[in-house]
């Protein structure tokens, strides 16, 4: 593999590119899903090739292969050479780099068991039993889901660096499905979408107490179906760390991204509102809220070394006590802010580029105590639990989300429960009403395993860090 | 190589998976592709990219468990390695009393996919075609972004039933969003073959857009009427597909249809159906177990008919034969009709325009999602060019705009449609639609 890499790099040279990088990958991944206490869809998936990146003539080609022999390398150099130059016949103004130390390392995710070397009849021992716990009349669906994810990659740049990493990353959750009369109503544990992820061995997985937790998933998945609808109106709002997280993914990561700020993802999932005329000025939220991009989190499901461009992994401030300080940023687009790259770019295999990606996108705990303590000091308001539904603008200004349950507070105290709850806003006015955010000790990491982004489609697994937070008079449900 | 030849040799490589796999069934399926996409921006090129891959999704049984896995290689220990996989996972799971067995094979009509251009199709001549998107942009003083895609794949599906097809394929594909200040418009085409794809039209229809929907003044939500352009028509036709006509879904009482097939679902001007043999979709002759493709009317007058299965799902179903709508073993969803039409009406989209007292004409929606899936109530925004409408006439542009709707009831309340239908990404082949009173729900600052 070593002599497949240092003949890509000799033939980017020969070829005379004035930047070039070689990504050498193999994954794996292996997903379990049980339904009604039988094992429903078991898969794995093996998949390894490589993916030549040049700038030739100041422009970029690409070109990925599954063929892993050093007797394709010279027709893929060749490949991406001459998309390159395609390339510049539409190019104004050259690719210029924000400059990195080479860099030569080895990079492993810590972890205690790895996922694959765990016997397949215990992990789906464990889903079944989860599967079997979850019981009601009404439970249609008692769904228990397992997934790893194991990359090998060695990085070579025209540059000298020379970069091999070992990322493992687990998950794992449970789902009751609750039908009655037309109405469908999901509640899960430890978050909706098939569960929570994180880099980590399976001692992830068997900390969650899947079966433990079932019996009340499956009672809440019932009770929601009896429970009225959440009432429309201007209210007071904690969101859950579950639903935080995705309220940070949608509405401050994806805005963050350098590349979508400058226009590269308009065709598709849209620009931004954070212009660069932001930066270091505008007011994203209420002093309560601060804000890092931290690739270095422990057990973050977006930790890594170092990026797909040999960018050692960093935590960057993105917003302090309110106010826009930072972007998520590449070799290509930092210098549009002045800055290095923050190192976020990052590939979803051999056959994709990588792009400016979310890594631990993570709200800083705030002095609010725990979640209980925030519910006793809010006199009205509603406590929204566990995401369900999701939608932003192209700008990423106009937000709608739904949520599994809500729980009416009254007096401090956690009252009925609503179903089908949504609230909508604008986000930096969203932002702006956040009053409180709980504490280090409610603090938690969530991982966000499906997040898609770049034409061909990329899937990332990324990571966000909260304490649940509250939010003052947020329009709750939509006017008929 | 040319397709014959390369389906030839991954006839002869499934074949050889099928007889020494061990295992009760073997169904193997095997795909090749060479994928090249230019992606521009701000009227340049800043992502352009290649990749040749192979895949095999290997589908085991034994004593009626079951095993998946996929790998990236044809090699032969490769190969080896998936099918050791998968009857590692079947060893590991537990009998399905209702597996019916793989499907026996079915006559397949042979479908006009494969365009030899296109698959030759060079970096020069994506850059050319997005250069005439630039062109037009850049005489409206405008910005371009999108994308130039150009594709060729080969499908093979052999499994110890007997089956054995093979189909080769091509894949063209732009679209843009123009922006000019504050306005954008956005087009799309598609098809099996590149030359039939208009870049210079592309680029101009969207930055007459951009350039009229400049200025967006602010409107309050509410109900409105509205015509759909065919992009939007489709986001919605897509969605009501993933959340309604999924036979596993329909099977295991999540879909809003279940239960429900031969009653009234929605309005009587509906009628939506799934071919993937007709040439104005981008055809495909076979599903992912090797079934052949067929027209199925999903729904007809707004009574609701069908779903579509996979062999699977059909059994428990009652059915003899699938639909031909499996999806490839890897993946959960199962089953799903992938190439959807919509009955169009004997209006062109400007009298849909003109005869409207007040309303909307949305171009496309954006971020769409479920909300509440037996009611298949949506909610997303509009984007790139959303204006309003009064006594016929396009008064103003207007800030984009989330709605919040049951789609089934919205489509019940269809008053136009247009004659043409329009092949949009899904694919979907689908008219421009008028529709009453559509729940528009909040607004957005641009």
């Amino acid at each position: 593999m070593e002599a497949l890499l240092e003949q890509a790099v000799e033939q980017m040279q020969q070829a005379g590119v004035s930047y070039g990088d070689i990504r050498l990958r193999e994954d794996r991944r292996e997903n379990l899903a049980v339904k009604n206490g039988r094992p429903e869809h078991i898969a794995s998936s093996e998949s390894a090739g490589f993916g030549i990146r040049v700038i030739v003539d100041g422009a970029w080609g690409f070109f990925g292969t599954h063929r892993v022999e050093e007797a394709a390398v010279e027709d893929v150099v060749k490949q991406a050479v001459a998309i390159a130059r395609a390339s510049a016949r539409l190019v104004d103004e050259p690719v210029v780099l924000a400059p990195v130390d080479p860099a030569v390392a080895r990079y492993e995710t810590p972890h205690e068991k790895p996922p694959f070397e765990v016997p397949l009849e215990e992990k789906l021992g464990l889903l079944v039993a989860a599967s079997k716990a979850m019981t009601g009349a009404n439970v249609k669906l008692a769904q228990a889901f397992f997934a790893a994810y194991e990359t090998h990659q060695r990085f070579a740049s025209t540059e000298g660096a020379r970069i091999e990493q070992h990322i493992v990353q687990t998950g794992g959750g449970i789902a009751a499905t609750a039908i009655l009369d037309g109405d469908l109503q999901v509640r899960s544990y430890p978050n909706s979408f098939r569960g929570n992820f994180a880099t980590g061995g399976y001692e992830y997985v068997e900390a969650m107490d899947l079966v433990g937790e079932a019996p009340r998933v499956a009672d809440e998945a019932q009770a929601l179906l009896a429970a009225p609808t959440c009432p429309e109106g201007r209210r007071t709002i904690i969101l859950d760390g579950g639903q935080l997280a995705l309220q940070v993914h949608e509405s401050c990561g994806h805005p963050i991204e350098l590349d979508r700020v400058l226009g590269m993802e308009i065709a598709y999932a849209g620009d931004s509102f954070l212009t660069l005329d932001k930066l270091d000025g505008f007011q994203y939220g209420s002093d309560k809220v601060t804000i890092v991009a931290d690739a270095t989190c422990p057990g973050g499901l977006g930790t890594f070394g170092y990026d797909d461009e040999g960018v050692p992994a960093q935590k960057t401030p993105i917003v302090e006590a309110g106010r826009f300080v930072g972007y998520l940023s590449s070799r290509e687009t930092a210098p549009a802010i002045g800055r290095t790259s923050s190192g976020t770019m990052r590939a979803s295999g051999w056959n994709r580029i990588p792009l400016i990606r979310m890594t631990n996108v993570n709200l800083l705990p705030g002095n609010a105590g725990t979640l209980d303590d925030l519910i006793a000091d809010t006199d009205d308001g509603l406590l929204m639990l566990t995401n369900k539904s999701w939608s932003i603008d192209n700008k990423r200004l106009n937000f709608q989300f739904g949520t599994e349950m809500c729980r009416e507070i009254k007096g401090g105290r956690l009252g009925r429960i609503y179903r089908n709850a949504t609230y909508t806003g604008i986000t930096p006015r969203f932002w702006g009403a956040c009053d409180a955010v709980c504490g280090p000790e409610a603090w938690g990491l969530w991982g966000t395993p499906n997040c898609g982004k770049g034409q061909p489609g990329q899937t990332a697994r990324v990571g966000h860090g909260v304490a649940p937070a509250r939010f003052r008079n947020i329009q709750v449900g939509v006017k008929a | 190589m040319n397709p014959a030849d390369r389906q030839r040799r991954l006839l002869d490589i499934g074949r050889k998976v099928v007889e020494t796999s061990g295992a009760d069934e073997t169904e193997i399926l095997l795909s090749e592709s060479r994928e090249f996409l230019t992606r521009f921006s701000r009227n340049r090129i800043h992502q352009n990219v290649g990749t040749e891959e192979v895949w095999a999704v290997v589908r085991l049984v034994k004593g009626k468990r079951l095993g998946i896995a996929t790998a990236s290689s044809l090699a032969p220990k490769t190969l080896e390695t998936a099918v050791a996989s998968a009857l590692a996972i079947a060893a590991a799971s537990e009998a399905d009393k209702a597996w019916p067995g793989l499907p026996k094979p079915r006559p397949v009509k042979a479908v006009e996919a494969y365009d030899a251009e296109t698959a030759r199709a060079s970096a020069d001549a994506r850059a050319d075609f997005a250069a005439e998107i630039i062109a037009a942009a850049r005489k409206k003083q405008a910005e371009a972004a999108g994308i130039v895609q150009t594709a060729e794949s080969s499908l093979v599906i052999v499994s110890s039933a007997g089956v054995a097809v093979a189909s080769s394929r091509t894949h063209a594909e732009a679209n843009t969003v123009v922006t000019r200040g504050d306005g954008s418009g956005y087009i799309e085409g598609l098809g099996t073959c590149l030359s039939a794809l208009n870049g210079r039209r592309i680029g101009q229809r969207a930055a007459l857009t951009a350039s009229i929907s400049r200025n967006p003044q602010p409107l309050e939500a509410g109900r409105y009427d509205v015509v759909l352009e065919p992009a939007a028509v489709g986001e919605w036709l897509q969605y009501l597909a993933y959340v309604a006509l999924s036979g596993k879904d329909f099977d295991e009482g999540t879909s809003p249809l279940s239960g429900r097939l031969g009653e009234k679902v929605t309005g009587e001007q509906v009628t939506i159906w799934d071919n993937a043999l007709d040439r104005r979709t981008l055809p495909q002759a076979f599903d992912y177990e090797g079934m052949p493709k067929k027209r199925l009317s999903l729904i007809r007058r707004g009574v609701a008919e069908a779903v579509g299965t996979n062999h699977y799902r059909a059994r428990r179903l009652k059915k003899r034969f699938s639909t031909g709508s499996a999806l490839p073993a890897s993946s959960s969803a199962e089953c799903l009709p992938l190439h959807l039409f919509m009955k169009g009406g004997t209006s062109s989209a400007r009298q849909l325009v003109g005869e409207m007292k007040r309303g909307l004409l949305i171009t496309r929606f954006h971020y769409t999602n479920i909300l509440d899936p037996m009611k298949t109530v949506l909610t997303g925004m509009t984007r790139d060019g959303t204006f309003l409408v009064e006594d016929g006439r396009i008064v103003h542009p207007v800030r984009n705009l989330r709605y919040t709707e049951n789609v089934l009831e919205a489509l019940g309340r269809i008053d136009g449609m247009s004659r043409k239908l329009t092949l949009v990404p899904g694919p979907c082949v689908v008219p421009t639609v008028r529709i009453k009173g559509v729940q528009f729900t909040g607004t957005t600052e641009f």
